[in-house]
């Protein structure tokens, strides 16, 4: 059987290995096998050839074994602490979104190529940490600034999201987006804004509800220099393709 | 001939018809020329032609729709799961119902031969008009649940299509209803007035006698939409809520996906509670509309001593404006059609375009009638008030539940706040949103009353309010139709998301399904206004139950001695009251006693008559009496009282009855009536709201075993056991309909044999009162909450999955077993106490007295 590998980065860290394929993978991260539904799941496939002498990917492959009866090994955990650092970028195949009821979608990476211009944005970090920050940066600003490890708060890489803040005519957060405390929000961006601050946190443990409905850009991940871009398609094409996956993310 | 224009064809053919005969007075010796051989006027056929035009259109858009192709093989396979759940939830409730009318028939049978407190073919018709509420039923049930897919396949061609399918599979359950209550209707009273006493032998039956036995038929009908709407509305709240609480907000799984074990049941119950639950609910309404306005027709022309043949006129007119209200309804249907490029707005205009069209076309037609007939001008007001208020009470609950408009969009608001603020605001403008109907049905009722004569002549004006909910109900086959197309397109949007349809057909049925969540909310309005009205002209008439059920008391007590003299009646005291005045005559057969038969009660009223008591305890004394109701041949023996007045002058009024039984306000028995009305209605609602609870727990406990015994359904490897689903929803509802139903049944006759005549007056009004503004204030809160949530959900306050939507949720979940459960089963049990209060009201006058001595409460 065929082992492949994924790293679990949405709120915390794994590099597990697996007989299943990415959808099955995905349903079974987020279903359980008894019906234990633990939500909305995100991993990155991992070329093991890419990886590198960071993790001996070779005993990790060895270690995931069929099960006795024959079956496949749906999940076995390779490294919970540090993995994303140690994981190179280059090894980063495809990002997978996977909804509460266990449907899969595939996203493929790419470098960015075109840089935004300056903020305000809003990102939401998935990995190492979870909290919800407002910055001025751009997305490759904003990953650099954070994984400089100069600065008093960075890490050695990082994965997050670009999140929408639309406002509407009155300039306030659009009635659309499902953030708990919207006003609060408009307050940090307007303080980044101003530039009386690069970036500010919003919310150190973030529950964001409908959270497929609130990506903007998409994902990124990396540090330095070394960065992939994940786009997400938009609404009207998740729909339009994707039917079934974005109304189950959407909560539809 | 092109088939699509039969229904264009078969109206107009009737129509004609009608116009035919406008230039034909009704003839007295063409009329009742003959006592015995009773002839019926030709527009009088008008009724049974126009059930039949009904049912024939009914069966021709049935066909027209079955002959749509059903689409692909998924879409059938979807859809025979549903049609399978729904036959087999009609398995479980015919059954059911069946053990009930047989009992009930067997206690009907003795109450009429045992104890001689009821006509003998009460029993034998109280089955047949529960058949018929029953088979429309089932009619609806095929046809909505074969229209789905269909609706969901046209809707791939066009949305006009889809609209056409959807709507006129709808008008089949609309037409149906409409055409087997005339029809009922018409076929007991060619029975009753022409071939009876042809059959069975004796004199005709009167025409009082004839509107009471056939108001009495109404109790199959209110039995059969009693469990209809209570089954019902638990059934598809315990779908619901299995289906929402673990299949959306465990598994996250979304709306009408295959793999919610539920789903299948969820969709049978939309057919189950808005299909064969609101027809079986308004077919009552329909038919109990008519028979009610029939019996007040009966008593206003009595009382103003009008010749047998406006009697006549004014028995069947409400027959007759139904027949033509069912003409214009087709020609509405067939208006219904939309363009391409529809909007919301103009889907919702294309249903109202055919609404406002049967509204006009039947007030030129009941310029028509009024004239064929010989009625006053005033019951032309009374019908135009009466299509008003349907459509007032529409607009106002449109206006109540739509998103569009400020009482929910406030409720969304307040989700801002979280769940507790959002069911205060829920409730708030629930209560607040019951001022239209309520002040439209007392504005009409007012207004139809005084335009009627009422402040003079109190039949008359009862007549005119009794005009006014025929008027309101003419409309039925094509309200009835938006309500049924509710569900079929609701159905049709499950089955084209779960058959993986393209987006323009999902674009289409959600349009469609939008517009079915306004008419059914209006349909609701439109149901608990109609209640309401035909509570009350039943009211009245449940006083001419007692006027009745004294005679019938009277006359078993037959006791005539042989004429000798100038004493040519026999005066016995009966009790409490009540006088049998005999003439000698009768042959001893129950039927025969009551034409000989006069019954009196005491009074003190200027119009009495003063009799000397022959026999009983008060026997050697002179009383006041006033003459309860003269039978056949005691009419026509001119029969004086000592100082020589005609006994036939002096029947007792509305008023008289009401003195005898002082049903007045100081009388505790009244006030505690009202109280145990209004009791009746909140336990009621909390009964049939636990049901909901009780049931949907166990549909809730089935999905998770489900999820947890096969996870291959989460992964689209394993089919979910739907059947299960669906029996446990059946079992469910049909276990915890059994006590709310008994209840509605058992407490008019519990408080009519404790309280008297006066009690059941009360608890009438009670039940009518309270009974009204809660099923609004549910109806409207549920309809109101449901939409916030929509509301939200279409990107307002966050949207999806956002907090308010997460408070929007629970107030859904609340609003759920208000809007679909409790509230609609008030407007069964508002009509359904009033039904069996006039059925057992022989049982009430003859023992109530009995046991109120015995209880030292008085009589």
């Amino acid at each position: 059987m065929e082992v492949r590998f994924y790293l679990l980065c949405n709120r915390y860290e794994a590099l597990v290995a697996s007989h299943l394929d990415p959808e099955s993978f995905g349903a079974y991260m987020a279903v359980g096998n008894l019906r234990q539904t633990t939500g909305e799941e995100i991993f990155i496939e991992i070329d093991p050839n890419k990886v590198g002498d960071a993790i001996d990917m070779e005993k990790a492959r060895e270690s995931c074994k069929p099960h006795r009866e024959g079956n496949p090994r749906r999940s076995k955990y390779i490294s919970v602490y540090r993995a994303l650092e140690r994981i190179p970028v280059e090894s980063m195949m495809n990002l997978h979104l996977v909804t509460r009821d266990g449907l899969t979608l595939a996203l493929e990476g790419q470098t960015l190529e075109k840089e935004e211009q300056n903020g305000p944005h809003m990102y939401m970090e998935l990995s190492p940490a979870g909290a919800l920050i407002v910055s001025s940066l751009a997305p490759k600003g904003f990953v650099q600034f954070i994984t400089n490890l100069q600065n008093p708060v960075s890490y050695p890489k990082v994965f997050l999201v670009d999140m929408l803040i639309d406002t509407d005519k009155e300039g306030k957060l659009a009635s659309y987006l499902p953030y708990s405390h919207p006003d609060h929000i408009s307050e940090c961006l307007r303080i980044v804004s101003d530039g009386k601050k690069i970036t500010k946190t919003v919310d150190r443990r973030p529950n964001v509800g409908s959270f497929y409905r609130t990506i903007r850009r998409g994902f990124y991940v990396g540090n330095g220099d070394a960065m992939k871009f994940y786009p997400y398609p938009s609404k009207a094409k998740l729909d339009e393709d994707h039917h079934r996956w974005w109304r189950s993310a959407s909560l539809g | 001939m092109n088939k699509s224009r039969v229904p264009v064809v078969a109206t107009m053919i009737a129509l004609a018809l009608m116009a035919g005969m406008a230039g034909a007075q009704p003839d007295g010796a063409a009329a009742v020329a003959d006592e015995f051989n009773r002839q019926l006027p030709m527009w009088w056929f008008l009724a049974p032609l126009c059930s039949i035009i009904a049912l024939g259109s009914a069966a021709f858009f049935y066909r027209s729709m079955m002959k749509e192709a059903e689409g692909s093989p998924r879409m059938k396979e979807i859809a025979s799961y549903v049609r399978e759940g729904a036959y087999a939830y009609l398995r479980r409730q015919y059954l059911v119902v069946g053990i009930f009318f047989v009992v009930v028939f067997v206690l009907l049978l003795f109450m009429a031969i045992g104890l001689n407190v009821q006509h003998y073919l009460v029993p034998f018709a109280f089955m047949p008009s529960g058949f018929f509420s029953g088979l429309a039923g089932f009619f609806g049930m095929k046809t909505a649940t074969s229209a789905a897919s269909r609706t969901a396949h046209a809707a791939s061609q066009s949305l006009n299509k889809g609209l056409r399918v959807a709507f006129r599979s709808g008008a089949v359950m609309g037409l149906t209803v409409v055409g087997l209550a005339l029809l009922d209707n018409s076929i007991w009273f060619l029975y009753l007035y022409k071939f009876h006493h042809t059959i069975f032998g004796g004199e005709p039956m009167t025409m009082e006698t004839i509107t009471m036995v056939m108001i009495c038929f109404g109790m199959g009908a209110s039995s059969q939409a009693l469990f209809a709407r209570v089954g019902g509305g638990i059934y598809t709240k315990a779908a619901d809520v299995g289906a929402d609480l673990v299949g959306k907000v465990e598994a996250g799984i979304p709306e009408d996906d295959p793999r919610n074990p539920a789903t299948i049941a969820d969709n049978v119950g939309d057919n189950v509670g808005d299909v064969a639950g609101m027809g079986a609910d308004l077919y009552e309404s329909y038919a109990g509309a008519i028979l009610a306005a029939a019996a007040l027709g009966v008593a206003a022309a009595s009382t103003q001593g009008l010749s047998s043949e406006v009697m006549f006129n004014y028995m069947v007119a409400p027959a007759i404006l139904a027949a033509v209200g069912i003409l214009a309804s087709v020609v509405g249907i067939l208006v219904v059609r939309a363009n391409e490029d529809a909007t919301m707005t103009t889907l919702l205009h294309a249903l109202d375009r055919g609404i406002y069209l049967a509204s006009a076309l039947i007030v030129v037609a009941a310029v028509g009638v009024v004239m064929i007939l010989g009625l006053p001008w005033s019951i032309l007001w009374s019908i135009m008030i009466g299509l008003a208020l349907g459509l007032v009470i529409g607009k106002g609950t449109e206006w109540a539940t739509s998103a569009e408009y400020k009482p929910t969009q406030n409720i969304a608001e307040q989700s801002t706040t979280g769940p507790a603020t959002l069911i205060i605001g829920g409730i708030a403008e629930g209560m607040l949103s019951t001022w239209i109907p309520i002040l439209a049905v007392c504005l009409g009722m007012m207004s139809s009353f005084a335009l009627a004569g009422g402040f003079t002549d109190l039949f008359m004006g009862l007549y005119g309010i009794g005009i006014a909910a025929v008027g309101m109900l003419s409309t039925l086959g094509i309200t009835l139709a938006t309500d049924a197309y509710g569900p079929i397109s609701d159905n049709a949007g499950g089955i084209a998301e779960m058959a993986d349809m393209p987006k323009e057909v999902r674009e289409r049925t959600d349009m469609l399904d939008s517009l079915g969540n306004t008419t059914a909310a209006i349909g609701k309005g439109f149901a608990i206004g109609s209640a309401a009205l035909t509570a009350l002209a039943l009211l009245a008439s449940y006083v001419e139950s007692i006027r009745v059920g004294i005679h019938r008391e009277a006359a078993a007590a037959y006791t005539a001695p042989a004429p000798t003299g100038n004493d040519i009646f026999h005066v016995k005291d009966l009790g409490f009251g009540k006088f049998g005045v005999y003439i000698a005559g009768s042959s001893g057969s129950e039927t025969e006693n009551r034409l000989y038969t006069v019954s009196a009660i005491q009074t003190k009223s200027s119009h009495s008559v003063r009799l000397m008591v022959d026999e009983g305890p008060r026997a050697g004394e002179v009383l006041d009496l006033v003459i309860a109701d003269l039978g056949h041949h005691a009419r026509r023996m001119n029969l004086v009282d000592v100082e020589g007045n005609s006994l036939a002058d002096n029947r007792a009024s509305l008023d008289d009855f009401m003195i005898f039984y002082n049903v007045t306000l100081t009388n505790p028995k009244v006030l505690v009536g009202v109280f145990l009305g209004v009791l009746l209605v909140f336990v009621f609602s909390a009964m049939t709201m636990k049901a909901v609870g009780r049931a949907a727990a166990a549909m809730v406990n089935e999905v998770r075993r489900q999820f947890r015994e096969k996870p291959g359904i989460m992964q689209g490897t394993e089919t979910p056991d739907y059947a299960r689903c669906v029996a446990i929803s059946t079992a469910g509802a049909q276990k915890e309909m059994i006590l709310p139903s008994f209840l509605a049944l058992l407490v008019p006759i519990a408080v009519g044999l404790v309280l008297s005549v006066s009690g059941v007056m009360g608890m009438l009004v009670g039940t009518l009162c309270a009974g009204f503004a809660m099923a609004v204030y549910m109806a409207n809160a549920g309809g109101a909450w449901d939409n916030a949530k929509k509301y939200i959900e279409a990107g307002h306050h966050g949207g999806k999955g956002s907090d308010s939507h997460k408070a929007a949720v629970v107030g859904d979940t609340v609003g759920d077993p208000f809007k679909d459960t409790s509230g609609p089963s008030l407007n069964i049990l508002i009509k359904l106490t009033s039904i069996v209060s006039i059925v057992f009201a022989g049982l009430i006058v003859k023992f109530a007295p009995m046991i109120g001595q015995f209880l030292g409460i008085g009589y």
